[in-house]
């Protein structure tokens, strides 16, 4: 398992006059398990949009699946990016529509117009959204409207709908940030046992350092938009935690 | 957080102090004070005529007529409805920024944050500019109204039903386009953009997100625009395309004003029904605020609310048999649209208008601000007798348990039922009644001249302004009113310090919008005499006068772009 599923080479990015990262080199293979961790306005978020191709880089070059994301054209960066899947802190759910729909857009990169359509008058493929919602632990939701659902679940739906989608590496932008403890912990399970299972590979940014450690294998330091430290987990000291965090107002 | 020095004058106070000048100013142009208005000759007729409105003719020929005639003007709105927002709604994504940077958005990703528009700031340069050339091209349209259209058409196909309904249906898209395209444009993008970020192409994504989130902002603008339909439907008779327009323009002219006031109660119910049903339903649907007018909305919808279910179905079914009832009743001809004649004809006109006739420029200079002080005093009318209808017209004021109503007990007191149903009648009854029809009434007594022009169509808009203002009352937010009542305030203080402090930011905001449709309005009370550019350009159209009719056409547009600057200029810095 030792393909290179992800490589960043000498990326910057700049938002204005705003440099959230400078200078990154990065190389993630199939089947890691990655945090990311550092402040807000560390470059958490910035790193993980350039990987699945939402930003491109001012500066440098992003690698994903083997190819230059900067020199692909739309119908072919869709292709890539059908095999990325984002779960994000704020669900980015369609919150009137059923909780089915919402799962199935995990098919869209994949459908026609017209079946697409057709499934938003009749749902297609119930059994599969079924299962995905089964396998996050919320079968009886196939039919509710995602806006009645809780914090937890409508995270789960967001979770069953990039399963549907299959992809080879989820990413997730602060999955957990607005869950409370018990439901972080059942989500980071979630997306730890989902990762495993299939040999997917997942990046996932955290403010908790715990959940960094006990359910991922790599951990990459960043502040300031630089990294500042890329180890496995049970080499992390509280020395390099307290360094990373330190000077933050 | 303004400056002390800028206190004194904020951008609201300049623009207060602005209109008064306009007003005062086009008041002297219609030459408030200085020749004979008044025409003392005409009162016997007036008097006859509003006699005639307690005992209209309801003869069972009459009715059948009336019903026959309603059908049509029903029939002409709901195609010309259907068509536009067909047209509109993909008029409008091709309009909207969100959709051409969900489609090449990827080519400059590195210098936008990104779809989610954090910063609004995006130049909109950054976007291709046949984007630029798809909002500009559905500008025109949209300046030009529907009964020059009309009036087009008629040269071009006769009295086809056909006619009307295009008249309708090709502003009317334009409209309905640049609506949508505000509504897609100020939707929550993250949904979208999560779609597209697992490459999701553009369309699909669409239909997953913006679509379903933007809904019943859409459907609420559709009804919107049904209504408005309904309005121009009416109008559009008068020009010969039939239905009670057409027959109440013949009643008037033969004096028959018992037959007229039967036709005008027909219009009166059917534009009741239209507008009841089309507010009962979207409450029913639970749907926002008619338009928001680049005010941000304030409902919150309550989650879990869910009555609309059946009501969703029952709509669609009887939208879905109502839509081929009206186009096989009216059955217009679309042969007519692919037809060589029609291609030959518009050939015809368009070396009929070359070279545009340039001597007329003076002229229109001196018409332009006529039509300007016109639409001017319109607005004014229009906004101080819907200020003044329009409390008594909201339900949550006056009525027993209303905000204003100081007893407690449920005693009998029917005054502010009265006021309500008083008030709503005359709303409803002077926007039922087309502009032009109101020009004419008001000819019996004012000499012909831009100021009954002004008058009519400050008369029909200023039904349309107060039921706007209505609503605007009725959907404010109760807590802040209900907290200055509990602490004991008296009623005046709850509508000084309450009530008009936030519905005036609204209003202002309908006033003006309603400003650049009287515009455009003063068109069709040109049809019947009424000064300005309205009444040039008609008799240009009736006389096949292409080559000034070009000139005419295109100071008018330049005239509606110049006053729908302003307005968005005056609503942009109250924001």
């Amino acid at each position: 398992m030792d393909v290179t599923l992800f490589e960043l080479k000498q990326v910057s990015h700049q938002f204005g006059d705003f440099q959230a990262l400078k200078g990154v080199n990065l190389q993630i293979s199939s089947g890691d398990r990655v945090a990311l961790v550092g402040s807000s306005g560390a470059g958490k978020s910035t790193l993980i949009r350039l990987l699945n191709g939402t930003l491109r880089p001012t500066e440098g070059e992003v690698w994903a699946l083997g190819r230059n994301l900067n020199q692909l054209k739309p119908a072919r960066l869709r292709q890539v990016q059908q095999q990325i899947g984002t779960v994000y802190q704020q669900f980015h759910l369609v919150d009137n529509l059923r909780v089915i729909h919402n799962v199935n857009a995990g098919h869209l990169g994949r459908w026609s117009l017209f079946k697409a359509l057709l499934s938003l008058l009749v749902p297609l493929e119930v059994k599969t959204a079924k299962q995905a919602l089964t396998q996050v632990g919320i079968p009886e939701k196939l039919y509710a409207i995602t806006r009645d659902l809780s914090g937890g679940q409508q995270q789960r739906v967001a979770i069953a709908r990039v399963l549907v989608q299959n992809p080879l590496a989820i990413l997730a932008d602060e999955p957990i940030a607005s869950l409370d403890p018990n439901l972080s912990l059942e989500v980071m399970d979630l997306l730890r046992d989902l990762c495993q299972q299939a040999g997917r590979t997942l990046v996932v940014s955290l403010h908790d350092v715990g959940f960094a450690q006990s359910h991922c294998d790599r951990i990459i330091g960043l502040q300031q938009g630089a990294i500042v430290f890329d180890c496995s987990s049970h080499e992390v000291s509280s020395d390099m935690l307290r360094d990373l965090y330190k000077g933050q107002g | 957080m303004r400056s002390r020095t800028a206190a004194l004058l904020t951008p609201t106070r300049g623009w207060g102090l602005v209109s008064v000048g306009a007003i005062a100013l086009s008041l002297l142009a219609a030459g408030m004070f200085q020749q004979d208005l008044v025409n003392p000759d005409g009162l016997p007729l007036l008097l006859r005529f509003f006699s005639a409105s307690i005992r209209p003719d309801l003869s069972p020929d009459m009715l059948r007529l009336t019903g026959e005639s309603s059908l049509i003007t029903l029939a002409y709105a709901v195609c010309g409805t259907a068509l536009s927002l067909v047209f509109g709604l993909v008029g409008g994504l091709l309009s909207s920024e969100v959709w051409w940077i969900s489609v090449v958005g990827d080519r400059q990703r590195s210098r936008t944050s990104d779809l989610n528009g954090i910063s609004n700031a995006r130049p909109p340069s950054q976007l291709p500019t046949f984007w630029l050339g798809i909002r500009a091209m559905l500008a025109v349209p949209r300046a030009i109204h529907e009964l020059i259209w009309g009036l087009f058409f008629v040269n071009l196909w006769g009295l086809d039903p056909l006619t009307a309904v295009l008249a309708i249906a090709i502003p009317f898209s334009a409209i309905v386009a640049k609506v949508f395209s505000e509504i897609l444009d100020d939707t929550p993008r993250q949904s979208l953009q999560a779609l597209l970020n697992s490459g999701v192409p553009p369309l699909s994504a669409f239909c997953y997100s913006l679509f379903p989130q933007a809904f019943l902002n859409l459907l609420s603008y559709a009804f919107y625009r049904f209504e408005c339909s309904i309005r121009s439907a009416a109008v559009l008779g008068i020009i010969g395309a039939g239905g009670l327009g057409y027959q109440i323009l013949l009643s008037l002219q033969s004096l028959r004003y018992e037959q007229l006031w039967t036709f005008f109660y027909a219009l009166f119910v059917l534009n009741g029904i239209v507008d009841f049903s089309s507010a009962w339903l979207r409450r029913q649907l639970g749907c926002a605020s008619r338009m928001d007018l680049n005010l941000r909305r304030t409902v919150d919808r309550h989650p879990g609310q869910r009555h609309g279910q059946g009501v969703g179905v029952v709509l669609l079914i009887g939208i879905a048999l109502l839509i081929p009832y009206c186009f096989w009743y009216i059955h217009p001809d679309f042969s007519h649209l692919w037809s060589a004649t029609t291609g030959q004809r518009l050939g015809e006109v368009y070396r009929a208008s070359q070279p545009p006739d340039w001597s007329i420029v003076p002229q229109l200079l001196n018409l332009s601000l006529a039509t300007v002080a016109m639409s001017i005093m319109a607005i004014a009318l229009a906004a101080i007798g819907g200020l003044l209808l329009a409390f008594p017209a909201a339900s949550n004021l006056f009525l027993p348990g209303g905000l204003l109503n100081p007893s407690q007990e449920k005693e009998a007191n029917y005054l502010p039922w009265v006021g309500l149903l008083l008030s709503r009648a005359v709303l409803l009854l002077t926007r039922s009644i087309p502009a032009p029809i109101w020009a004419l009434v008001v000819v019996f007594v004012l000499f012909p001249g831009i100021l009954p022009g002004a008058i009519a169509l400050g008369l029909h808009n200023l039904g349309i302004l107060g039921r706007l203002m209505a609503e605007v009352i009725e959907n404010l937010d109760q807590r802040p009113l209900e907290a200055l009542k509990a602490q004991g305030a008296p009623a005046s203080l709850v509508f000084f310090y309450g009530v008009l402090p936030l519905s005036l930011p609204r209003f202002t905001a309908y006033m003006l919008y309603r400003w650049e449709v009287c515009m455009r309005e003063t068109v069709i009370v040109g049809l019947v005499g009424a000064g300005g550019l309205g009444r040039l350009l008609m008799e240009q159209l009736s006389s096949f006068d292409y080559q000034g009719m070009v000139l005419t056409l295109s100071c008018f547009l330049l005239l509606t772009f110049a006053v729908d600057w302003v307005s968005a200029s005056a609503r942009r810095s109250m924001r």
